[in-house]
């Protein structure tokens, strides 16, 4: 898939291979991913845990653990290579250009600060940023101001409270308010709804939804839930074994799935109706990143295996307007 | 919310003095379970082991020693709390009267000692752990191994031996120099007396006399908070909200100490408290070798005398203190910990 | 693997190494990774790290040498033939030879001096290693019986709660309270003289630290599924707390315990050099550190050598230690 001009993508991945280094060796994360994110859109990260999405979402905005390195592609970021930033470029890119979110709320907030002051920091970063004098009354006014934003109750009183006095919902739009502060133009978030209740979860995703569009923020979405995923975003990546295996528009991927993974994804959500039979499975375990085998990773658990499959490793094709990484499909040896 | 604070501090309270209270059992039943007759405890008591069978018999019914338990358990009780810690045998004055003496000089050093070796401590494990693997990690590791395996002796030792003889920088022994008239007793203890009078003299001599034994004090402990203070940290800084921190655009210094240091000190404030048990214990050492006559030195010459009411004597005192110090722990870390605090 | 094959069956524990094995097939090597399960992981573990096993090989050969000398010393007791007692060390090191007084550490007469001789120009070497026995012995014993009584206590403790636990918790808090040194003191002084009532002196104080985390330990199992199961199944509490609780509380204990020798080994020290529990004419190591003070500082080695042997070897147990604490508390770094 050709990227549009640059003014409009925000990030591209192009080859991008990330490694660990182990006590038992070279671990292979990420393995040539190529994906795109326009201005505006949103984008999901889909796949099972292990698969390496998180892994994803921190490379873009450095925050990978110290043992990682990112071995081969790029990964720009507005038009910046995210792996030879300088570390002030670094500092100045997170928050203006890109904000993350996080998993557990009972972790995300620091727990021996009020929420005003940490909402206060961030405003003051950004003040710092941008070069503009930083006033606190005003700076208040304005944490308020978003808290209401993100459609949370009784503001003046949440912010005077300590994290541990928030329910986890809360938190997440604490959270959501803060990175709103910071005018990010990419917003992660990272499995964000999975600790909270469904009902929770239908409100922060409504929320973020409608954010997206007020402020024309692209939003790349984490999640292993591909209800989920289908309802939050604009194009769909499924991720399998630290490869991007299908990407395309979401409608698409989940009505007409082309690699076996994604079928098996979908096909395993359970149906309404208790007369639909068994859940279906996938049998076999993700492999060992250490040892990956050979050919295709996904070839030991894929039901329509083929010979080529467990030998070479695929290429990505374009195909109904999405990539595969499937023989399948055709392709060649990647 | 302020009462809610309070409630805490007094159940806290509570807390310390039941403790007293069963240290206080759990010495009696010590001291009872090994002395097991009336006559050997009066032995104990006037430190004759050859005493007469009189005056024994005299002691015994003085001190009630034929009671039953529990009413000299009272005994004691009341008598602790009333302040009478015995006589002591070789001085024969008041046990509590050379404690009021000796207490202040010990519990100056051990707190300054243990002062310098928190902040020490706190800073190179917070170093260690930032730099995780690397250069500085493994210097900080290799540093507080050898602090920590060393006995409190050799510490004291190489610490007299290369500042005090080889290089000739402070003095081997000693409080303070004897020459010099004392400041008014405020405290009881020299340097804060001497600062309290403006005496700087006798401040500066008194310093000079106590740096190295502070100094092993710090030893002591400092490994253990390194220790300590690198896991914590770690544990901090792979936290989501440090990730959050970074996200806002702070610099690495803002997240390291502002965020993740600030989170893993609460820990460490239960550490000193339990550091400050293992540093007194230390001190009984370290004055010994260096001759610093506080507490501990006292009980080093009371263990050579047979002087048992004194090592009792210090042993409840001690114990006291540790109960106090971490009662005052408690309380610091709710401070610090605002969930401890508003639940 | 001999004594640890006996709590195998009955231990269930997480499993450690990573992913099943790959084996690969073709021109590349055939690579499979086995996962090791108790001792021999253990062992294992200390292998691959330089420090832990530098550590090791100190502390085997140590306690071996105890053992060894140890033996001959209850021989030549036994058979009235002193001379046995220090067969395997470089010198006599209770014999009277004023002549070589006060020589400092040198390569002269190998190894004897190589820590200098004392005031009775005694081989300093001679006289530590003849000491061994009983730093080895306190070491092994007292730990091992703070284990003893703190698993009945602490287990028991946690797994039934009520007033037993008020009590017991309590009761730790007060000896808690007190510094180790500042206890053994009194008990020592109270006991008496002489190397076994210092042993029960140690013994007496340094079990409420196992107490409690075993009884930490118990209140952690007590909820879990199998407990509730053999529960369930009508089993005594009795056969529950010594077939699972207890060897599953086991495991963390271990490294603290190899630590917890050194300790003993400086808390020992530290007594024997403040005169308590010495028997005339037997060099402890603590002892003899005291007996150098009034010689200090010109033939400084007599009261430095010992301190030094003591660090080394608890430097060994702490290596160990740390080693195994790091593999259980999970912080394996790389």
């Amino acid at each position: 898939m050709s990227t549009p001009d640059t003014g409009e993508t925000i990030l591209s991945a192009e080859n991008l291979a990330i490694d660990y280094r182990t006590v038992y060796g070279t671990l292979s994360a990420l393995n040539g991913v190529n994906l795109s994110v326009v201005k505006g859109e949103s984008v999901s990260f889909v796949g099972d845990s292990g698969c390496r999405k998180s892994t994803l979402g921190l490379a873009t905005v450095r925050l990978l653990p110290l043992n990682a390195s990112y071995s081969g592609g790029r990964l720009m970021l507005d038009g910046k290579n995210v792996a030879t930033m300088s570390n002030r470029e670094v500092v100045s890119m997170r928050g203006s250009t890109a904000f993350m979110i996080f998993q557990d709320p009972l972790n995300t907030l620091n727990p021996v600060k009020r929420v005003d002051a940490q909402m206060l920091e961030a405003i003051r970063s950004r003040a710092r940023h941008e070069r503009v004098s930083f006033n606190e009354k005003e700076a208040q006014k304005e944490a308020v101001g978003k808290l209401e934003d993100v459609r949370m109750p009784d503001p003046e009183s949440i912010i005077t409270r300590y994290p541990h006095q928030l329910s986890g919902g809360q938190i997440q739009r604490v959270v959501i308010a803060m990175g709103l502060l910071m005018r990010p133009k990419l917003m992660i978030a990272d499995e964000p709804t999975s600790a909270l209740d469904v009902t929770v979860q239908a409100q922060v995703l409504k929320l973020l939804r409608e954010l997206q569009r007020e402020y024309n923020m692209s939003i790349i979405f984490i999640t292993h839930d591909i209800n989920v995923a289908y309802n939050i975003c604009d194009r769909m990546a499924v991720m399998y074994a630290g490869e991007v295996v299908e990407y395309g528009e979401a409608g698409k991927v989940t009505r007409n799935a082309l690699h076996p993974y994604s079928q098996a994804l979908i096909k395993s959500v359970p149906r309404t109706t208790k007369d639909q039979g068994r859940l279906t499975t996938i049998s076999g375990a993700p492999p060992n990143m250490l040892n990956p085998p050979d050919g295709c990773r996904f070839h030991t658990r894929c039901p329509y295996v083929m010979d080529i499959c467990k030998l070479k490793s695929p290429s990505e094709v374009e195909k109904d307007g999405e990539l595969v990484r499937c023989f399948l499909h055709g392709g060649t040896t990647g | 919310m302020v009462s809610n604070f309070g409630l805490f501090l007094t159940r806290r309270a509570i807390n310390a003095v039941i403790t007293i209270i069963l240290l206080l059992a759990l010495v009696f039943a010590l001291l009872h379970i090994l002395v097991p007759s009336p006559q050997a405890m009066a032995r104990i008591i006037t430190g004759n082991p050859r005493a007469s069978p009189g005056a024994l018999a005299a002691i015994i019914k003085a001190n009630d020693l034929d009671a039953p338990v529990y009413v000299q358990f009272f005994r004691y009780v009341s008598q602790i709390f009333h302040g009478d810690l015995g006589t002591d045998t070789i001085y024969h004055v008041p046990e509590i009267q050379i404690m009021k003496e000796y207490l202040p000089i010990t519990l100056e050093l051990v707190v300054i000692g243990q002062i310098i070796g928190v902040l020490i401590g706190l800073y190179t494990g917070a170093i260690a752990a930032a730099n995780r693997n690397r250069a500085p990690d493994y210097g900080m590791k290799a540093l507080y191994l050898t602090t920590w395996s060393a006995p409190v002796f050799l510490v004291g030792f190489v610490m007299q031996l290369v500042v005090a003889y080889w290089l000739n920088l402070l003095p081997a022994t000693g409080v303070v120099n004897p020459t010099l008239p004392p400041p008014a007793a405020v405290t009881g203890a020299p340097l804060s007396d001497a600062l309290i009078a403006g005496n700087w003299v006798y401040f500066w001599s008194a310093l000079q006399h106590l740096i190295l034994p502070a100094f092993a004090i710090a030893v002591v402990g400092f490994g253990l908070v390194t220790r300590i203070g690198r896991a914590s940290m770690i544990d901090a800084l792979d936290r989501d909200y440090v990730k959050l921190a970074y996200m806002k655009g702070l610099s690495k210094g803002k997240v390291v100490w502002g965020t993740a240091f600030r989170n893993a000190m609460i820990p460490i404030i239960t550490l000193v408290a339990l550091l400050f048990a293992f540093s007194v214990g230390g001190a009984v050492i370290i004055e010994d070798v260096f001759a610093y006559h506080g507490m501990g030195y006292f009980t080093v010459q009371a263990i050579y005398n047979d002087d048992y009411p004194a090592i009792l004597a210090f042993t409840v005192i001690t114990g006291i203190a540790v109960i106090l110090a971490n009662f005052v722990a408690d309380i610091l870390y709710a401070m610090a910990d605002p969930r401890v605090r508003l639940t | 693997m001999g004594l640890s094959s006996i709590f195998d069956h009955m231990i269930r524990r997480p499993i450690r190494a990573t992913g099943q094995s790959a084996v690969k097939t073709g021109a590349t090597t055939t690579k499979k990774r086995e996962v090791k399960e108790g001792a021999s992981f253990y062992l294992e573990y200390i292998r691959k790290d330089k420090l832990a096993l530098t550590g090791a090989i100190i502390i085997g050969a140590f306690m071996v040498f105890a053992l060894l000398e140890g033996i001959m010393q209850e021989l030549a007791s036994v058979l009235k033939q002193p001379s046995l007692g220090w067969r395997f060390l470089p010198t006599n090191p209770l014999a009277l030879t004023f002549n070589l007084q006060f020589e400092p550490p040198s390569l002269a007469r190998f190894p004897a001096n190589i820590l200098g001789t004392n005031y009775e120009g005694q081989s300093i070497l001679s006289r530590i290693l003849y000491a061994t026995p009983h730093d080895a012995t306190a070491s092994v014993i007292v730990v091992g019986s703070a284990i003893l009584i703190g698993m009945f206590l602490g287990t028991a403790s946690g797994y039934f709660g009520g007033w037993i636990d008020e009590i017991m918790m309590r009761l730790t808090d007060a000896f808690l309270a007190l510094p180790a040194l500042v206890l053994a003191i009194a008990v020592a002084v109270l006991i008496g003289g002489g190397f076994t009532a210092l042993l029960y002196a140690l013994m007496i104080i340094w079990w409420p630290t196992y107490a409690r985390f075993f009884r930490a330990q118990a209140l952690t199992l007590r909820n879990k599924g199998y407990v509730e199961a053999a529960k369930l199944n009508g089993s005594s509490s009795l056969k529950i707390l010594v077939r699972h609780i207890i060897p599953n509380s086991v495991d963390p204990i271990i490294a603290y315990a190899t630590l917890d020798m050194g300790t003993v080994i400086l808390t020992y020290a530290g007594l024997a050099f403040l005169g308590i529990g010495v028997s005339s004419g037997y060099p402890e190591w603590g002892a003899e550190s005291a007996a150098g003070l009034q010689f200090f500082p010109l033939q400084w080695w007599y009261s430095i050598m010992p301190g030094v042997v003591i660090a080394v070897i608890v430097i060994a147990f702490t290596l160990i230690g740390d080693r195994l604490q790091d593999l259980i508390g999970g912080r394996t770094t790389y």
